[in-house]
This record gives C-alpha cells, sequence and structure tokens, in this order.
C-alpha cells in the first residue's frame, strides 16, 4: 500500500516537474524584473511583497473570500437545482420545448452580465443582487446542457427501455438520469467556472463588501499588491468550487469514459 | 405447432417529396412457434423495419401483425430483443445489467440468482459478471447483451444483427451459444441478419428479401438435424443451399 502511494507520488513528480519549475521561472522573473526595470511600487510589487504586505490585512481578506464564496455558492446551488428540473421539464414537455426554450436561447445571447447595475439598483447592495447575478451566469449554461443531456437518449436503450413495459418514472430514475449525468456535468462545470466572475463583476458595480470590492478599493488607493492578493483568493474561491465539482463528478459518474484513468 | 406470429400484407413507406416511397413489402408470413427464423437480405431492404414492427416500436403503414394471437399495436413486453446497437448501460456491471431488464419488468433479481449463472455459463461468460461493458470485448459485450435480452425467458425472441459488428472468429463462436440456448429453450427466434451463411447454419426457415422496395420473395426450409457446428459447413447439403441462396441474390443484382 505504501510503496503504491510512493510510486504513485514519484510518476507524478516525473510528469509535472516542468510545470513547477515553469511557475517558479515565471514568478521568479517577475520578482526580480520589478528591481532591473525599477517598476514603481503603485504599479506593480514583486511577489514577495505581495505575500508580506497581504498577509497584513488577512483578517479583511478572509471575510470578504467567505462573503464572495457564499455569494458564489448560493448562486451556483441555486442554478444548479432550477436549471436541471427545468431543463428535464422542456425535454418532456412539447408546448415547454416551443416556448420556453426557444425563449431561453434568445436570452442566452443577452450578456448576463449587463444586467448586473439594474439589478444592484432595484435590489440594494446586499447579497441577493450579487446571488441573483451569479445565478443569471450559472443558470444557461446548466440548463442548455439538461435538455442536451435529456434530449438524447439513444434510440437502442429508448426501445429497450420501452420493451420491458417499465413506467416513464422507472425509466426515468433507471435509465435516463444516469445516461444525463455525463452531459449536465459539463454545464455544471463551465457554470463553476464562470460563478466567480459573476460575484466580481456583481461587487465590482455596487458593494461594500466582497473580494471584487476589496479589488476595487484597493486599486483606488494605488495598491497593486493587496489587488492582486484578492485576485489570487478569487482564482483560489474558482478553483475550489471547480474542484468540488469535479469530485462529485467522479464520485456519480466513475463509469464515464471521461473520468477513467490512463 | 401454434402460430406465434402471423404477419398480414404488412408494408412500410416513408413521406418524400415525390410520394410514399415504399421501404419494405407488402409482406405475409406466418412463423410458428420454436422455429427460428432468419430474414435475409442486403442493408437498407428493411428486414430490421420488420423486426421493429414485429415488437411494436414501429408502426406499419399497411396490413396487421399478431403475436401470441393478439394484435401488435404498442410495444410488446412479452418478447426479448437484441438490438443492433448494445444495450448495456455502462454504468453497471454486466451482473447488473442483467438485473436492469428484470428490475425494469418489476421483478426481483434475488428470485433470478440461478438463471442469471446458467446463462452466464453457457455463454462462457462465468466470473465475468462484475466487469463493466468498457471492460470487455466487443464478443463479449454481445454475449452479456445475450444473457441481458434473455433473461427474463422471453418465448419469443427478435434478433436485429446481433452478431454483425464482430469478427468471424467471434461471430462463430457466439453462433454456438446462440444455437445452444436456442435448441434447451426453444424459444420463436426471428434474426435480422445479412449473412447468408449465418442464415443457413443457425434458421429452421430463411426468408429472402429483395432490395428496395424490401419484398419477402423466397422462402427456403433449411432441413438439416441440429446442432449445426462447424462441421455442418464440409456438408453438401449445406453447400447447396448456401449456392442456391447466393444465386438468388445475384438475380437482385446484390451480389
Amino acid at each position: 500500500m505504501k510503496g503504491k502511494v510512493l510510486k504513485r507520488l514519484v510518476r507524478w513528480i516525473s510528469e509535472s516537474w516542468m510545470m513547477f519549475a515553469f511557475f517558479a521561472c515565471f514568478f521568479l522573473l517577475w520578482e526580480w524584473s520589478i528591481d532591473w526595470f525599477e517598476v514603481p511600487q503603485y504599479i506593480l510589487n514583486k511577489p514577495s511583497e505581495i505575500i508580506t504586505n497581504s498577509a497584513a490585512d488577512l483578517p479583511r481578506l478572509m471575510q470578504y473570500t467567505y462573503i464572495t464564496g457564499l455569494e458564489t455558492v448560493l448562486g451556483f446551488v441555486v442554478a444548479i437545482c432550477l436549471a436541471i428540473p427545468i431543463g428535464v421539464a422542456i425535454t418532456f414537455s412539447n408546448i415547454l420545448r416551443r416556448t420556453l426554450y426557444p425563449f431561453l436561447v434568445s436570452v442566452e445571447m443577452v450578456p448576463k452580465i449587463a444586467f448586473a447595475p439594474l439589478f444592484i439598483s432595484w435590489l440594494g447592495f446586499g447579497l441577493l443582487p450579487k446571488v441573483i447575478i451569479v445565478f443569471l451566469v450559472c443558470f444557461f449554461p446548466i440548463v442548455l446542457n439538461a435538455i442536451l443531456a435529456f434530449g438524447s437518449l439513444s434510440q437502442e436503450l429508448d426501445r429497450f427501455s420501452q420493451i420491458t413495459g417499465a413506467s416513464q418514472i422507472k425509466i426515468f430514475l433507471k435509465i435516463r438520469i444516469p445516461s444525463a449525468l455525463p452531459q449536465c456535468f459539463v454545464g455544471i462545470k463551465y457554470a463553476a467556472i464562470n460563478a466567480t466572475v459573476g460575484a466580481a463583476i456583481a461587487e465590482f458595480i455596487g458593494s461594500d463588501q466582497g473580494l471584487g470590492f476589496y479589488i476595487q478599493i484597493v486599486t483606488g488607493n494605488m495598491r497593486p499588491d493587496l489587488a492582486f492578493a484578492g485576485i489570487f483568493l478569487l482564482t483560489l474561491l474558482g478553483l475550489g468550487l471547480f474542484g468540488i465539482v469535479t469530485f462529485v463528478e467522479r464520485l456519480m459518474i466513475p463509469w464515464h469514459i471521461s473520468q477513467r484513468r490512463g | 405447432m401454434n402460430t406465434t406470429i402471423q404477419i398480414q400484407g404488412v408494408s412500410k413507406s416513408f413521406e418524400t417529396d415525390e410520394g410514399p416511397l415504399v421501404a419494405f413489402g407488402p409482406a405475409d408470413l406466418d412463423i410458428k412457434q420454436g422455429e427460428f427464423v432468419s430474414l435475409l437480405g442486403p442493408s437498407g431492404c428493411g428486414k430490421s423495419t420488420l423486426l421493429m414492427m414485429l415488437a411494436g416500436l414501429e408502426e406499419p403503414s399497411s396490413g396487421k401483425i399478431f403475436l401470441n394471437q393478439t394484435p401488435v399495436q404498442s410495444p410488446r413486453n412479452d418478447i426479448g430483443v437484441m438490438f443492433q446497437e448494445s444495450t448495456l448501460v455502462p454504468w453497471r456491471t454486466v451482473l447488473g445489467n442483467i438485473e436492469l431488464q428484470l428490475e425494469l419488468r418489476g421483478k426481483r433479481p434475488e428470485n433470478f440468482r440461478e438463471q442469471i449463472d446458467s446463462l452466464l455459463n453457457s455463454v462462457s461468460m462465468k466470473g465475468m459478471e462484475k466487469r463493466m461493458p468498457h471492460e470487455l470485448s466487443g464478443g463479449m459485450q454481445q454475449r452479456a447483451a445475450l444473457c441481458q435480452a434473455l433473461i427474463h425467458q422471453p418465448q419469443t425472441l427478435l434478433l436485429d444483427e446481433p452478431l454483425g459488428k464482430l469478427d468471424a472468429m467471434t461471430r462463430e463462436n457466439i453462433r454456438g451459444d446462440l444455437q445452444r440456448l436456442w435448441l434447451d429453450k426453444k424459444p420463436t427466434v426471428v434474426m435480422v441478419t445479412h449473412s447468408i451463411e449465418e442464415a443457413v447454419q443457425m434458421s429452421t426457415r430463411v426468408y429472402l428479401i429483395s432490395p428496395r422496395p424490401g419484398k419477402i420473395d423466397k422462402v427456403v426450409d433449411i432441413e438439416m438435424d441440429y446442432p449445426r457446428n462447424l462441421a455442418v459447413k464440409q456438408n453438401p447439403r449445406f453447400i447447396q443451399y448456401l449456392a442456391d441462396i447466393h444465386s438468388v441474390f445475384h438475380g437482385y443484382g446484390v451480389l
């Protein structure tokens, strides 16, 4: 067992050391060029300065990370909870497919972020408008992929289910849901990547807390070091969300071709 | 013997810009209980369509089909079907896939342990229960699919080119398995194939279907004893059947 873990670790290092070396070079080059080119502090800082300076502001950064994270997760989860059932309903209802579906497709063309100022003006500076904007960003990829997912059961499986005489509900649970999951996850992962974008932009437009707000304020105060700290934490939030989705995907569809190793 | 399947004046046509196009039929045929019948014809002749109409999965444009004395009007659940493409679901093991058939039919898989075991045994799949479909070769997948199609012990079995995608050696092997299973339980089998050899080796009767529009225009009764294994292919009668059928298709211009 131990040997196996060690073996895997060695393999992982031998496969990815170049990537780490590249990252290291990138940050070293950044660190040195600030001195070489005498870049002023209010334009850009060294990575080492970013770390030490932002450590001083850690409590505030943590609090804002929590707030932005909350907005992101809430909007994302609500989007999943609404988009999947709506996608299913559109797949199986002729009326919805002729009414709601084309409507959603046209709304998809609208840049959702453009609604952000409106929502802020309608609902104020609080949590709700941000959650709604994250929701809007996440909802469309999930619903459109869900429609694709539930609408593309193979003819053979469809016929196979019909021949068994099983009820539609049983077929739905045992055949349609599992075969739709991989495509649903495509939408959910896409949404996870974009969720933090929605939250950050919503905070840029109107907020008194959160990482987006922080980045805007510190940039105004000529503190690019702190702005980078905010950007870094936003990235971590996005990565974390994506990581959780990928983990859940691996648990739910370990059989799918996208999940098979080597 | 009772007649299990009656096909009366069945045809299938499709709407095109130049009016309806007859793809198959009209055709009449009676299939008796326990027969192994092949529908043999070139691709596109409508033989699969006929099979799907038999199953109630496609509606004939005209004519009537009776299965076990009742008209076929909707998908029938008193049959077993093996489709051209695999119906093994990728998220279940071989065993899980066989159980799926039972679960969908509202039967308890626990009560079918013995049947599952003996079916798997008869197609040399013992010990493969826990494998996922993607871990199996094409031939193994079709064997598992055969078990899936048979586990509810249907009296009528429809096979839509079940071995179409396999290599020659594997085909030969699974033909043997299939024949053994048929001889054992004697269900009525209707098999669609484009292999003359396969049709002659397996069937009690072969229906030859002409190219578009597909029409049954010859029926060949294969009068040879079972089991028909590899040795049967040296039999002069077998060779004569092949030659006769060959010449019919040659006449159509498809060979």
